[in-house]
């Protein structure tokens, strides 16, 4: 049994071939993720929400699924592409999973190629469609990707929590949290579960006030998709916070904490995202690996004077993190929560809980 | 912190001979070490005692002791040096355990020297079982039920407090040798107390079975300052139960999820920051149950490792490099990454491909020896695969295995019990299997290999009856060869000729990418040269290169007849070419060697040294000519198809090399000049009677069909040449040759240009002929050969160099009896003695091969000739063996190879020199104690003085009857001894029980071998040298002897 042709087409009309394993035809914004394992998280962190997700490493699906592993409640991507995924009598759970959620499969293709173009390129739309020829192809997908920009450039309200959810916490002692959702991964939740007495779950749009009526010893800041800078009403919110009580920003949670200090962000030419990435902590003075997942990054010559650099990513010198005594705040570009990836820099949550006992 | 500036001298340790478990990779290792601490301003100083390393050769380090790594000798090299540091973590266990023993003795602090890369109480923590399984309690982590014992009867108890199957280590040996599992209390007991005599502590694990638990290790490397990174994870595809380094191992991991791959790695963390590993490299291994996910740890080594060099091949991260660097105080983040020259070296490497690596073994060698697999390591070297898919990786190393083109597509004979034991023939009945129509859950249940892995060569094999079925169009053919079929595997299905596959594949314009290896996955760009083939990507034609370029053919996996020395022609020319502005790309499929380091040629290309493999790489380089002559046999049975592809051959052509491997017509040409043995074919038992009539007894019988030395007999009476007929068919043609007895033989190796030629030397063998090249010790310059017979042997050389038309070099075996030279062989290439004579004479004979090969005339290379014979000090070639891996297998030598590594001695005579090679080694030289002799009645006569010698030395001295009394009669005192089939107590208890210091057992003749393997068997097992050939036990007396009179220096090259 043969699959059908498929093809990657980039707006810029470039076209890369596999095979259709599956799914329908769908546009994103395409990127790619170095990580050798950990394909079911990425799949359901919301941060990929609208990405056509390139995995480097060639076999996926070789250890099936586990639903406890997802990091939300569904699968975001609109698009997975590897060089083979795991499709045989034995054993084509992932697939399966992927095509249940209507997740188009492209397997065959040469992806070192198409990352060597992004990497060159920079990250880019495009759309993964069946078709007999080239020519189909970029027809079809020229209207996918018309189609899908179209939409709301708030990509952080499209996953967001619709409305406040609250979480008993396992340890009693612990502090009360408020979390401002930006289409959080679980494991941000797990970690703070165990630490804390309380979490209330706010949906992206929220306001500073609503936030300070639950009376929360602290904010975390979630991780989330899309442009910061498109992200509506939070910025104001996390402002007002400042100073209030202790904020910790994860990736977009990061960003938008940064913007909220004044400073800038600007897209990475194609991002990072894989689970290798060496960050030095100044903070908790070591060095570790760091999973990551981000397109955007802050400025490093725009943070105001009373924001501290404490963590920097060694691959590129760019921010990775930010510190202010005085405004209270503590911002990560990477994901101390991980899932996939290293888990090394989850001291950070110990660190936030610290500063809010 | 930057590099410390208190150190300006360290002293690194090699790892000596090959053996089998700690073979080239450390000279890979170490040469990275060395080359990286040069070039940060360190003065380097290396002790090895094995001269076919590169890291021996001169311009490696700032000073080179090819010196015994024994306690004494490392102990003089450090009072002469006096370093600030010695790294001991780069030669494998051997220079572990010897940094650990100069400390333990307090040499070290004597002589103010740090220990760098490990700590003592690190290596103690790693080593000992007992403090090792403390350690992993204090972090949580399990590890399998085990107890640390110190006698028999502690290992007895033990084990009823186990049960079976049990698993054995001895502490503080290398390669789990001694080790093994035992299934009941009798296997228990016997493998007990063998691993118990093997341990230098006498300690033994004794150990609960995780038989069957999924394996994997991971490749670690910690800095000062914490800083901790994971560069490889590997997955065993076999299960727990055979060695790793005897495992099929597949990079990275591919069946554990992200949260059972972070568990592990977050456990390898803890374990390496418990046992106080600050700097460096390191493994662990761990075991995960298939079932209920329960982890184990098995081990840790604190050092860079066999594993590590697999590591550093499949990841491009050079683990030894930066651990040699981290050594002296820097930290991961400080240097920068090789590949990518813009990020730093703290960082995970990500790969966008799958590496395989499969072992290669050489139970052929050792009849007798079952051909199965446990915890004591047995394979000889191992190849890598690198392919876009697990599938295509793992054919690319099935191919570079070099047994046969075609792959794993050959049909096997099935037989269950070869699937439910493991052996090196599995992999191949795991094939058969599918092809029978087992399921994934029987081929499960005898294996117990991860499902996963069975799939895949279940489709693999589904795949095959695709391939039969359906015509060959340009799309299928891309999809057979992204499976990883060669075009020959596609023309036995098809029933076609390969060329016809090949052609067809041309025509369709499917052919391979070249990708980088380069860390990162594509994140970064690159520059690093590192690549291997795939047909999962893109084809870029490339441009010729404006420069000359060559393509060098590397050896393939290291087996027994082709290892490190062919690495070492292949790298020393790299450098040799570069220096004539010519541009080297190397093609090789062994991630132990030198050569594979993609720091050596200007391009690595790194696939399967098969003729489909070399064409397409030719085909897409453009390079001007290939190189044929430096990486042993392979390349020389490659020539043909590559040159009949069109493409050109540097050095001798074909017509030279087809005359002096065809044995008739190299007879032919040397019989003008020379003498040659006379030799024929005999189609039976009569024909053999008759040829015999003309050349007389002995004569060397060897069966027509096989090759390399193997089953090759020397038959000394009609008797046994019926007895050999009947063994091997009393109709099986077979060759005959003439038997030059006592005859003594040399090696030659020399380089021939357009109009020059360069004798690299005069290897003098040590045993008469009759014992393989490979396996006799060799001196040089010789002792025993007249002066006059030099000339005669170097004319001659020259003689048959030009005859033959050979451009390059030429490998020469004589054998001189009454001052007559008989030709033996002619080897048209670089040959495994010359590392050894290059650095025995100075002649730098690679770099003159090259020269050769380029076309150079006399008046260009004139200034480069040395005289082999300017030399001031002897060397002799010391051999090791593998016998103590091969249960069953006898020690005796004969004309099939068996040795896997050589030592080299210096001294300023004869004696030193031989007794540093048999130091080195590993052979002891007993001062006192009783020596048993048993000689076969030829030899009595010539022995007598050396019985003599002997007693004066105070030896005691026992003997078998015939021995004995001739002994006796002589004025010998022995003691008479019974013979084995003479009853109980005889001379093998006597060795068993410890109270031999060493044994004299020459013999001849198939039954009395037979007869006597008991006396050689009893010797290996318990570490008694046993010399069994006349030569080498009047050299072993002369190294005795030396031993008893007089200091002993040690000097560098």
């Amino acid at each position: 049994m043969k699959s059908p042709a498929a093809y990657l087409v980039l707006e810029s009309g470039k076209t890369f071939s596999g095979w259709w394993m599956g799914g329908q035809e769908k546009a994103g914004e395409v990127v790619f993720n170095t990580s050798h394992s950990g394909y079911e998280e990425m799949a359901t962190d919301p941060s990929y929400y609208s990405q056509i997700l390139v995995l480097t490493a060639p076999m996926q699906g070789n250890y099936g699924v586990s639903s406890e592993v997802w990091e939300s409640r569904k699968i975001w991507i609109h698009g997975f592409v590897c060089v083979e995924i795991q499709n045989n009598s034995y054993d084509s759970e992932w697939q399966d999973r992927l095509e249940q959620y209507q997740v188009p499969v492209v397997a065959g293709l040469d992806t070192r190629s198409l990352v060597l173009h992004l990497r060159e390129q920079g990250t880019t739309w495009g759309a993964l469609v069946k078709a007999g020829s080239e020519e189909e192809a970029c027809e079809k997908a020229e209207v996918l990707i018309k189609e899908q920009k179209k939409q709301d450039k708030d990509w952080v309200y499209q996953v967001t929590s619709r409305k406040v959810v609250d979480i008993i916490g396992d340890e009693a002692r612990g502090p009360r949290v408020a979390i401002l959702d930006f289409g959080s991964k679980k494991n941000i939740l797990r970690e703070l579960k165990k630490r804390c007495s309380a979490l209330r779950i706010f949906p992206s749009r929220s306001s500073a006030s609503e936030i300070k009526a639950w009376q929360p010893h602290g904010i975390m800041l979630t991780n989330g998709p899309g442009d910061p800078e498109n992200v509506q009403v939070a910025q104001d919110t996390v402002r007002e916070l400042l100073g209030w009580r202790f904020i910790f920003g994860i990736c977009m949670g990061h960003q938008i904490l940064s913007l909220a200090l004044g400073a800038k962000t600007y897209k990475l030419k194609y991002g990072h995202r894989g689970s290798n990435h060496p960050i030095e902590d100044k903070l908790l003075s070591r060095i570790y690996m760091t999973s990551q997942n981000h397109g955007y990054a802050v400025r490093k010559e725009s943070l105001p004077p009373d924001v501290q650099l404490t963590h920097v990513n060694l691959n590129d010198q760019t921010v990775a993190g930010i510190f202010s005594e005085e405004k209270k705040c503590l911002g990560v570009q990477f994901h101390p929560e991980s899932h996939p990836g290293p888990h090394e820099s989850v001291e950070l949550f110990d660190y936030f809980i610290k500063r809010l006992m | 912190m930057p590099k410390r500036s208190d150190i300006q001298k360290v002293v690194i340790l090699g790892s000596g001979p090959i053996v089998i478990g700690q073979a080239c990779e450390f000279d890979y290792s170490g040469t990275q070490a060395c080359k990286a601490l040069m070039s940060h301003g360190y003065e380097v100083v290396l002790v090895n005692s094995n001269p076919a390393t590169i890291m021996t050769d001169p311009d490696v380090a700032s000073k080179v002791y090819i010196e015994p790594l024994t306690f004494d000798f490392v102990k003089k090299v450090l009072e002469k040096e006096r370093p600030q540091g010695l790294i001991p973590t780069l030669g494998g266990q051997t220079a572990l355990n010897l940094g650990l023993e100069l400390h333990q003795k307090g040499v070290l602090e004597e002589l103010q020297i740090e220990l760098l890369g490990a700590q003592p109480e690190v290596i103690q923590a790693a080593e000992d079982r007992e403090q090792f399984n403390r350690i992993l309690d204090s972090v949580g982590a399990r590890y399998p039920k085990s107890f640390l014992v110190k006698s028999f009867e502690e290992g007895v108890a033990a084990s009823e407090k186990l049960g079976f199957p049990i698993i054995l280590r001895p502490n503080y040996t290398l390669g789990g040798g001694g080790g093994g599992i035992a299934f009941s209390a009798e296997e228990f007991r016997l493998k007990l107390a063998t691993a118990l005599h093997e341990s230098p502590s006498s300690e033994v694990l004794v150990e609960e079975s995780i038989l069957g638990w999924k394996e994997f290790e991971l490749e670690i490397m910690r800095d000062a300052r914490g800083t901790f990174v994971v560069i490889c994870s590997i997955e065993n595809l076999d299960p727990c139960g055979v060695h790793t380094g005897d495992s099929i191992t597949v990079a990275p991991q591919q069946t554990l999820s992200d949260r059972e791959y972070q568990a592990m790695r977050d456990e390898a963390l803890k374990v390496v920051n418990a046992v106080g590993v600050q700097t460096g490299g390191a493994n662990i291994q761990f075991a995960i149950h298939p079932q209920t996910g329960e982890r184990v740890v098995i081990e840790m080594n604190p050092r860079v490792s066999r594993s590590s060099a697999l590591a550093s091949k499949a990841t491009g991260f050079p683990i030894a490099k930066i651990a040699a660097l981290l050594a002296v105080g820097y930290h991961l983040d400080e240097l920068p990454n090789d590949i990518t020259k813009k990020t730093p070296c703290c960082y995970e490497p990500a790969l966008d491909y799958v590496v395989t690596k499969i072992p290669r073994f050489a139970f052929e060698k050792f009849p007798g020896s079952k051909d199965s697999l446990n915890t004591q390591m047995k394979s000889v070297g191992e190849v890598m695969g690198i392919g876009r898919t697990f599938k295509e990786s793992l054919q690319k190393a099935i191919l570079s295995l070099e047994q046969d083109p075609r792959g794993c597509v050959v049909p096997q004979l099935f037989k269950e019990e070869l699937l439910s034991y493991p052996n090196s023939q599995r992999i191949f009945q795991i094939f058969e299997a599918f092809r029978q129509g087992k399921s994934i859950e029987q081929v499960y249940r005898w294996t117990q290999i991860t499902p996963w892995f069975l799939m895949q060569i279940q489709s693999l094999v589904h795949f095959e009856n695709e391939i039969r079925q359906t015509p060959l169009s340009k799309d299928f053919l891309w999809e057979i060869k992204r499976q990883g079929f060669s075009d020959a595997a596609i023309a036995f299905l098809k029933d076609q000729k390969e060329e016809s596959v090949q052609k067809l594949r041309k025509q369709h314009q499917v052919l391979p990418a070249f990708y980088q290896v380069d860390t990162c996955a594509g994140e970064f760009s690159s520059e690093t040269p590192y690549y291997y083939s795939t047909y999962w990507g893109t084809h870029w034609p490339r441009e010729k290169l404006s420069k000359r370029s060559v393509v060098i053919l590397g050896s393939g996996p290291n087996r027994i007849g082709q290892g490190i020395e062919f690495d070492y022609s292949c790298v020393r020319s790299v450098k040799a070419f570069q220096e004539e502005n010519v541009h080297v790309i190397m093609v090789n499929s062994n991630p132990e060697t030198v050569s594979t380091d993609y720091d050596t040629a200007d391009e690595l290309f790194f696939d399967p040294l098969t003729a489909e493999h070399v064409g397409e790489i030719l085909d897409y380089v453009h390079a001007d000519a290939f190189v044929s002559q430096l990486g042993g046999q392979t390349p020389i049975n490659l020539a043909p198809h590559l040159v009949h592809r069109g493409h050109s051959m540097l050095g001798s052509d074909l017509k030279a090399m087809d005359l002096a491997e065809d044995r008739g017509q190299f007879a032919k040409i040397c019989r003008e000049f020379a003498k040659v043995p006379l030799s024929g074919m005999a189609a039976n038992l009569e024909e053999a009677l008759e040829l015999v009539r003309e050349m007389g007894y002995p004569v060397i019988c060897r069966p027509s069909y096989v090759l390399g030395g193997r089953r090759m007999e020397i038959v000394e009476n009609e008797e046994e040449l019926r007895q050999y007929f009947e063994k091997h068919g009393v109709h099986s043609p077979c060759l005959v040759d003439q038997f030059l007895e006592r005859a003594l033989e040399v090696d030659v190796d020399l380089v021939r240009g357009k109009d020059w030629t360069l004798l690299g030397g005069i290897l003098e063998h040590i045993e008469a002929a009759g014992v393989h090249s490979g396996d006799s010790m060799g001196v040089v310059p010789p002792q025993r050969l007249k002066k006059e017979m030099w000339t005669t042997i170097e004319n001659l050389s020259v003689q048959i160099a030009e005859k033959l038309n050979v451009i390059g070099f030429l490998n020469l075996q004589l054998a001189i009896k009454n001052d007559e030279v008989y030709v033996l062989e002619a080897n048209p290439r670089s040959s495994r003695s010359v590392p050894f004579l290059s650095k025995a004479t100075g002649v730098p004979l690679v770099k003159m091969g090259v020269q050769a090969l380029l076309g150079k005339t006399k008046e260009q290379v004139q200034p480069l000739f040395k005289d082999w014979k300017d030399v001031s000090e002897v060397c002799v070639k010391g051999v090791v063996f593998p016998f103590k891996k091969f249960p069953n297998a006898d020690s005796i030598l004969g004309p099939e190879m068996k040795s896997t590594g050589e030592s080299m001695g210096r001294g300023k005579d004869y004696a030193q020199a031989l007794l540093k090679a048999f130091v080195a080694s590993h052979v002891s030289l007993p001062q006192e104690g009783e020596v048993f002799l048993s000689l076969r009645d030829k030899d009595k006569e010539e022995l007598l003085p050396v019985a003599q010698e002997l007693q004066e030395m105070g030896f005691h001295l026992s003997a078998t009857r015939g021995t004995a009394e001739f002994l006796q009669q002589h004025g010998v005192e022995c003691e008479m001894v019974k013979k084995v089939h003479e009853g109980r107590p005889h001379c093998v208890d006597r060795i068993r029980s410890g109270k031999v210091s060493f044994v004299i057992n020459t013999t001849s003749g198939r039954q009395s071998i037979e007869a006597s393997l008991g006396i050689r068997r009893s010797c290996i097992d318990y570490s008694i040298p046993c010399i069994t050939e006349s030569d080498a036990a009047k050299a072993f007396i002369l190294a005795l002897r030396r031993k008893t009179s007089g200091e002993l220096e040690v000097n560098p090259l």
